[in-house]
């Protein structure tokens, strides 16, 4: 009898509880957990905890390592609930782990079909989770149900076709009893959406597309035909405002990338965020950064949810460093902009309007021999994570300094096919650096830079601790002081640090977790 | 290489780098103007944006290390070069895709032909007497450490580049030979190739060849900068006909000898 009580509880102790959608909506409130890709609805990337702080973080030292034995890079965030961490890892694997150990309880891996047509590696950023379900998109387009505590496939859904250039990797949102995702291949032609799936059965319950047809609504801004093949991709992970009940959502780039020949107008609803009502997938609002973009630059960072005080007045808002190299601050009940101020080299405009359109500035677009402008292909801020502290009411964020070569061709569209016009380059002997910058939104204030020598490749963690986690191209994870910027803790993981990291509670300790190269590595403070 | 190798193994389909045969869109001009479009996006960078090399082999030459007909072009596009920086190319293109590429290339092929005009012989002399430039590179084994090893850059870099490396070696460094120079708290200064960089941490070889590793917090200073420590004074040196002598043999270095030396 005594026997049995013991082998109920350790097994039901892993994996047990259900996510349910009040405990998302709380997922701020539980410090232990980490349930969601921003770790809260807001996309904040904040822990309440902080055991780790600026005094102890020089005693974090590795836990476990799980080596993934995948040839791709991780860059998924993981879900740690109920002594299990959840992680995603790239060509359609993922991993069930036990939370105290790193040992594999199931794994999940789907062979990718012929044809998927991928323009920057064959990754995943994570699952989202509900019930007893985790959810996960594969590459060829599909969307997962997987059960938790086995792995094993519940249901499996096509998000759209893969001959027509679309792929996935972005972490779904769950949002009430639905599933929202995004999609990739903006560099193929494909006509971007926002898709919402019932949690229990895969059916599609809306789609919202980024790139208006003919006849609606905004489909003026694209020329005769063009809009068939707009881009417009969805590739990160959106927010949620649950009393407004508004999904937020970047989108990328127009297509063809660096030709803007063939797509005479804006170009809406490409490199902005749209606010969509969650139950509908209706738009509310729209806000586009880069009108008519000719550089790649992507509106698809987290665009984070924060309550701020804008020129005395309170305000519900929206902010996004985004690639263009503005800092955009946006009233998030109707779209109207707060603040716009380049937190980068920006050469291409000399400020935005306040009805939100940049002052351009002539000789920075695309030609056949190239023309030099800045930021880079990549921003400013690309789609690394962001976080935001109330702690400091800073907004943090990894980017990108310098500029890059534009060129321009002409090209004719094939489906499936790459469809970009031609390209951006690095300009020999003056390469791209990185940075973590913080920067207070109300103001669009820069408070500090911590410079690094190689352009960001890790999303960003805070903490009340003090913290600010980041990792580098050269494989460090480190510790920031969230005020100063200073570096208090490093660690050399040996494989490049894409994802961002997380943390929570194991039996009351806290943990530092992160996937660097194909591993995952946790940390906690060695006892003194 | 390796990556592409496994992932043939675990997803056969992705692999486009099966054994090509026939160029399907020879001579097509069309096709080639298709391979143009790509070449911009994938290959200028290394190539130059007109093909006509800078990091990578000048393409315009109509002659290449790794075989000259029109599968041989595919098959390293396809799969990379052994032992260069050329990437394999199969998981991002179909097959057409590397078809309309070896198209254009053979399109310019012949346009930028330069002619080795020197005498190869006088110029392996000039290397390692008169230059003494084997006091930095490799070559076959025998030479110094501290430059890139030239064993095969004749079949690497363009006759354009390798003057252009000799008269101006500030005008392109290879990755990982910038100059690092660390002075650490008792002020004392050393300088060398990069071996490692970040923002913690720099790992350096001197010009004697000794490796150096420092943590930023411990030194003064540490700095990196992309310039070469090559001497600049081989413009000077040299005359014309010995540069040319000179750019001969280093055209000539096409690689390791099978069976040894």
């Amino acid at each position: 009898m005594k026997r049995w009580t013991v082998i109920l509880v350790t097994v039901g102790a892993l994996g047990a509880a259900e996510i349910t959608q009040e405990k998302l909506r709380q997922a701020q409130s539980d410090p232990a957990t980490w349930l969601m890709y921003g770790k809260n609805y807001l996309g904040w990337r904040y822990s309440e905890l902080r055991q780790i702080n600026t005094n102890t973080v020089k005693q974090l030292t590795p836990q476990w390592i799980f080596q993934s034995g995948t040839l791709g890079k991780l860059e998924s965030t993981p879900l740690v609930y109920e002594r299990m961490m959840y992680v995603t890892g790239p060509t359609n694997h993922a991993y069930g782990l036990d939370l105290a150990t790193g040992r594999q309880m199931w794994h999940y891996a789907k062979p990718l079909p012929p044809g998927v047509s991928i323009c920057c590696g064959q990754v995943n950023r994570g699952f989202a989770a509900l019930g007893s379900k985790l959810f996960k998109v594969n590459l060829e387009s599909t969307l997962v149900a997987l059960d938790a505590k086995t792995g094993n496939l519940l249901w499996e859904t096509e998000i759209d076709d893969i001959k027509k250039g679309y792929s996935a990797t972005a972490a779904p949102l769950i949002v009430k009893n639905l599933v929202v995702v995004g999609i990739a291949g903006a560099e193929y032609g494909v006509r971007g959406f926002i898709d919402a799936y019932d949690a229990d059965t895969g059916k599609r319950a809306w789609r919202f597309w980024t790139v208006p047809g003919r006849g609606e609504p905004g489909g003026d801004t694209w020329g005769a035909d063009a809009w068939k093949r707009g881009g417009g991709s969805t590739w990160v992970t959106g927010t949620y405002d649950a009393e407004l009940n508004l999904i937020y959502w970047g989108t990328g780039n127009p297509g063809p990338d660096w030709n803007g020949d063939v797509r005479p107008g804006d170009n809406l609803y490409t490199c902005s965020i749209v606010a969509l009502d969650a139950d509908t997938g209706k738009l509310k609002w729209h806000f586009q950064m880069t009108p008519h973009d000719l550089h790649d630059w992507d509106a698809i960072s987290d665009p984070v949810l924060a309550d701020l005080t804008v020129r005395g007045q309170k305000v519900k808002a929206v902010i996004q460093a985004n690639r263009n190299g503005f800092f955009y601050a946006l009233d998030r009940t109707n779209g109207k902009l707060l603040v716009a101020k380049p937190y980068t080299k920006v050469t291409w405009a000399d400020g935005i309007r306040p009805d939100g359109r940049p002052n351009l500035i002539a000789g920075q677009d695309p030609t056949e021999e190239g023309t030099k402008s800045c930021p880079s292909v990549g921003g400013g801020h690309n789609w690394q994570a962001s976080a935001y502290s109330p702690q400091t009411s800073w907004y943090y964020f990894p980017t990108t300094e310098g500029c890059h070569t534009y060129y321009k061709t002409e090209q004719e569209f094939r489906e499936g096919l790459l469809y970009t016009g031609s390209t951006g380059t690095p300009i020999p002997l003056d390469p791209t650096t990185g940075a973590v910058q913080a920067l207070d939104p109300a103001t669009g204030e820069t408070k500090w830079k911590f410079e690094m020598v190689s352009p960001p490749t890790s999303g960003l963690l805070a903490t009340a601790g003090g913290l600010i986690f980041s990792g580098n191209r050269e494989g460090y994870l480190m510790a920031l002081d969230a005020r100063s910027g200073k570096p208090l803790w490093k660690f050399r993981t040996g494989g490049v640090v894409i994802a961002p990291p997380i943390t929570y509670l194991l039996d009351g300790k806290q943990f530092v977790a992160v996937a660097t190269g194909d591993a995952l590595i946790t940390f906690a403070l060695s006892v003194p | 290489m390796r990556t592409v190798g496994l992932f043939c193994l675990a997803a056969a389909a992705l692999c486009t780098a099966q054994p090509a045969q026939k160029n399907p869109f020879a001579n097509d001009l069309r096709a080639a103007e298709e391979g143009r479009i790509a070449f911009r996006g994938s290959c200028a960078l290394c190539h130059g944006i007109h093909a006509e090399g800078g990091r990578g082999p000048d393409l315009t030459l109509g002659t290449y290390s790794v075989g000259d007909s029109d599968a041989d072009l595919y098959r390293v596009i396809a799969t990379g070069a052994a032992g260069t920086e050329m990437p394999a190319f199969a998981p991002n293109f179909e097959s057409d895709d590397l078809w309309r590429l070896v198209t254009y290339i053979r399109s310019v092929a012949g346009r930028g032909r330069v002619a080795v005009t020197g005498n190869r012989e006088a110029g392996r002399q000039l290397f390692w007497e008169k230059g003494q430039c084997g006091k930095c590179h490799m070559i076959d084994g025998k030479g110094g450490r501290l430059g890139p090893d030239l064993t095969s850059v004749g079949r690497k870099r363009s006759l354009a580049y390798l003057k252009e490396s000799v008269l101006d070696p500030n005008a392109d460094i290879t990755p990982g030979y910038n100059t690092i120079t660390v002075v650490t708290k008792d002020r004392k200064t050393i300088v060398g190739v990069q071996r490692g960089f970040d923002d913690f941490s720099a790992q350096l070889m001197d010009s004697a060849e000794n490796f150096y590793s420092y943590e930023k917090s411990e030194v003064a200073s540490m700095k990196r900068e992309f310039r070469s420590l090559m001497p600049a004074s081989y413009r000077g040196l040299f005359g014309e006909k010995e540069l040319s002598d000179l750019l001969a043999y280093l055209a000539s270095l096409r690689g390791v000898r099978e069976g040894g030396k």
